[in-house]
């Protein structure tokens, strides 16, 4: 029987989709904004493949920071070790990951992002694994699984996984939401892996060529721009360069709108963003896949979300990345929270990587995905 | 079991073989950069002689091969057709597989069979320097051995990737006693204002052409020589074709499949024309003759049929044929041959009027089919020649789910000895797919000069 310590960060991901850029301390204002809690939906997708599992036993925390969410996927058996009152804290996370450990879990496997990591690496350090299925906005941290359902693989062949080192990352909440990216390595963790299935640390190139190949990109971009086409910018540097050949400022890890060259807005929520689509408008999606590990959807730019995609068009996606960036990613991800729709990018994807060029890339998709 | 067909000195060909009679209508001409009118042989004599342009425009069947060129050609050809026994066996098909060695020239490659008579043509025209291009050095040190034979001068303007990728063919210019430079290059006016719009620029055959170009038509003792895209370029090469029509007619085959790799077209047309010629007379009506070319470069999968310019300056006329634009600059791929923006005219129109097709293929799957090559019959195929090599085993696999036992004949159009960094890539998992983004680009590609 493996012990599988398991608790979710109830309030993670609130602050992506209506932009945020994360949600320490902005529960409140993301409640505002009309933000839903993710967590408890992404948990689901993990917790089901494990209603019918033998062999796994389950401790956690009372209500929505794991009990329910193992209740509503029908798993008995259930041992609640910890139990918060009022609103759950950083506090709550870490003294649950602690009373784990002294149960002698084998693995912690956890529901949120960045900060849900950080928190439980700073009670149980290395002393015992951690898993995440990814429900953050950031999650820079090498400890998440790709997505939900291999997370739920790397449970459930826990046997024939191995421990690799993981990064846990401290992505500065108030930088980012200034533009800029300052990731400190906060620790190392032990994850368990299957071969190429949990995210490597992500990382931001500094190079000369890199600046070369995003000018070739931005001109090629340009060029094939189409008159009153809606072109909705995803986060990041490739993106930012395409803007700036078009001779207009974006914010560096928001979503931007521009049309016939010039802004339309900035920093869109999923809301925005919406509301721009909504009378029919035609539009294209400029993505880049984030840092090294290739998600082309669901890292950074949760904002276009799954049904902005679908409203859009996956042939109107076009994905960006420069050659060196594409070097270090052999394999890009999908994650949109919409399976199908992760399913519906198929096998390989074309990244525009120059002026008049691109690479063939395969994207990830899991054996549970393509039966969808 | 017959491993080699082999034809004797006697039997090489003594003419080469003119598509351009059997064509049902002439060629569209190739136009003045300036004016867009149909330019003369007066036009071109600044930088060919007047033979070769002869060669250009006739529309004779047959043009007799001067003995002194058949003399060097003598060096390696004929050149071997070899049955391809054990990729069959380990392909498990019932085709039969062709392959004509085009590796067994000096330079290890095709390209010598009209290097020969263009630095020939030249001498008897008075000229002393030749001044050409190459793209992944095949071309270059071809053009160094024939001029060195004929006692001619020539310079080298090598593509800048492929000058630093392929050090030996720099050092086998050097053997044969040509300067060899990389392109663009401060030497010439096109070279200069190509470095200073982009100095890291890494250098494309058009660009390389123009540098050439430029420097023959400035210097009177100097002419121009291209490898390829030219009619009498591929005029040349139809040898390897005639060649192997008269090597199968010895085991009593004829091919229902003929392959060769496209760049600018002359390996193609040198093992096609023949074929295609016996195809557009009625003789043989469904051979089937395929161009194989990277997915990085698809001119003719992806291109305009259209007038365009063969060089990045301007300085050539124009001509009508499959184009992604004179611009364009192909990625840094390891068949750096194949980085051509346009295609041969006369290949153009073959591929237009549905005589001869393509196909296109990456980077790591052309490999793949160069490794089992390797494997099985041994020779280490050009990044350049795995192409044709993975369209015979498409084509092989086809009959072996089909059950037809095909006759596949493919141009191994030259070795990969120096290639070997391109297959050390291949093994680290480090080549990059490249692909043309064809459905992005048809947009950009409206800034083609338009003729009517």
């Amino acid at each position: 029987m493996k012990r599988i310590g398991f608790l979710i960060n109830p309030v993670a991901g609130m602050g992506g989709a209506v932009g945020l850029k994360g949600t320490d301390g902005k529960t409140e204002e993301a409640r505002r904004l009309g933000a839903s809690p993710q967590a408890q939906f992404r948990a689901q997708i993990t917790l089901a493949q494990f209603s019918r599992q033998t062999g796994l036993g389950f401790v956690t925390c009372s209500g929505s920071m794991g009990e329910s969410a193992l209740n509503e996927a029908g798993i008995r058996g259930i041992q609640v070790l910890y139990h918060y009152h009022d609103e759950s804290s950083a506090d709550d996370t870490r003294k649950a990951a602690q009373a784990f450990l002294k149960s002698g879990v084998d693995l912690i496997l956890f529901c949120g992002g960045d900060g849900t990591a950080r928190d439980i690496f700073d009670a149980v350090g290395r002393d015992v694994p951690i898993l995440g299925i990814p429900a953050g906005v950031k999650m820079y941290s090498a400890v998440f699984a790709v997505d939900p359902a291999t997370a739920a693989e790397l449970v459930t062949r826990y046997d024939t996984t191995s421990l690799r080192d993981s990064e846990v990352m401290d992505v500065d909440e108030d930088a980012y939401r200034h533009g800029e990216l300052k990731t400190r390595l906060y620790g190392i963790a032990r994850t368990p892996v299957l071969a190429g299935k949990v995210q490597a640390s992500k990382h931001v190139f500094e190079e000369g060529d890199e600046e070369r190949a995003k000018k070739e990109i931005a001109r090629f971009i340009r060029e094939i721009m189409i008159p009153d086409v809606l072109y909705i910018l995803g986060a990041g540097t490739t993106t930012e360069s395409i803007a700036r050949e078009l001779g207009v400022n974006k914010t560096l890890l928001g979503v931007d709108a521009v049309q016939n060259g010039k802004i339309v807005a900035l920093d869109l929520s999923e809301k925005a963003l919406w509301a721009l689509l909504e009378d029919g408008q035609e539009a294209k999606i400029l993505l880049s896949p984030i840092g090294a590990q290739g998600f082309i959807l669901g890292r950074g730019n949760q904002q276009i979300s799954a049904r902005i995609v679908r409203k859009v068009g996956i042939g109107n996606l076009i994905i960006v990345a420069t050659p060196h960036k594409l070097r270090e990613t052999p394999v890009l991800y999908v994650d949109s929270g919409d399976p199908s729709l992760d399913a519906a990018f198929g096998e390989t994807m074309l990244v525009v990587s120059g002026y008049r060029m691109a690479q063939k890339k395969c994207i990830y998709q899991p054996e549970k995905r393509k039966k969808v | 079991m017959q491993t080699k067909i082999l034809l004797d000195e006697e039997q090489m060909p003594k003419k080469w073989y003119n598509v351009q009679a059997d064509l049902a209508s002439p060629l569209a001409p190739p136009l003045h950069p300036q004016t867009h009118k149909p330019i003369g042989p007066a036009d071109l004599s600044a930088i060919f002689p007047m033979e070769l342009i002869r060669q250009e425009v006739t529309t004779d069947r047959h043009i007799d091969i001067p003995e002194e060129v058949q003399d060097v050609l003598r060096l390696w050809r004929p050149s071997p057709l070899y049955r391809a026994h054990r990729l069959e066996k380990f392909l498990k098909t019932p085709a039969k597989i062709y392959y004509k060695w085009e590796g067994v020239s000096p330079a290890g490659s095709h390209k010598t069979n009209t290097s020969i008579p263009q630095a020939y043509y030249n001498m008897k025209a008075g000229i002393e320097r030749i001044a050409t291009e190459t793209g992944a050095g095949q071309w270059g040190s071809a053009m160094s051995f024939a001029t060195m034979l004929y006692d001619l001068e020539c310079t080298v303007y090598m593509v800048r990737s492929s000058y630093t990728q392929k050090p030996y063919r720099k050092s086998m210019m050097h053997v044969w006693g040509a300067e060899c430079i990389p392109s663009p290059s401060t030497k010439t006016n096109a070279g200069r204002s190509m470095l200073e719009k982009d100095p890291d620029t890494p250098g494309s055959l058009g660009m390389a052409i123009s540098e050439a170009v430029e420097d023959a038509a400035s210097h009177s003792n100097t002419n121009y020589a291209l490898g390829s895209v030219l009619n009498h370029v591929c005029l040349h090469q139809t040898i390897i074709g005639l060649e192997c029509r008269e090597q199968l007619a010895m085991v009593d085959d004829y091919p229902d499949v003929v392959i060769g790799c496209v760049g600018g077209g002359s390996n193609f047309a040198g093992i096609g024309f023949p074929f295609a010629g016996d195809k557009l007379t009625g003789k043989h009506k469904d051979v089937d003759i395929i161009g194989a070319e990277p997915a990085s470069c698809p001119t003719l999968t992806k291109g305009l049929f259209t007038y365009d310019l063969a060089d990045e300056a301007g300085y050539t006329p124009l001509l009508k044929m499959f184009t992604l634009g004179h611009d364009f600059v192909p990625p840094s791929m390891h068949a750096g041959g194949l980085r051509y923006h346009g295609d041969s005219p006369i290949v153009s129109r073959l591929v237009h009027d549905g005589v001869m097709r393509a196909v296109s293929y990456h980077q790591s799957e052309v490999f793949d089919a160069a490794q089992t090559f390797a494997r099985t019959e041994g020779i280490i195929v050009a990044p350049e020649t795995s192409h044709a090599v993975k369209a015979a085993i498409d084509e092989a696999l086809k009959c072996k789910k089909s059950g037809e036992d095909k006759t596949i004949l493919f141009n191994c159009s030259g070795h990969g000895n120096f290639d070997m960094s391109a297959y050390d890539a291949f093994y680290a998992g480090e080549l990059v797919d490249y692909e043309y983004p064809d459905a992005l680009i048809r947009e950009s590609l409206a800034r083609i000069p338009k003729i009517s």
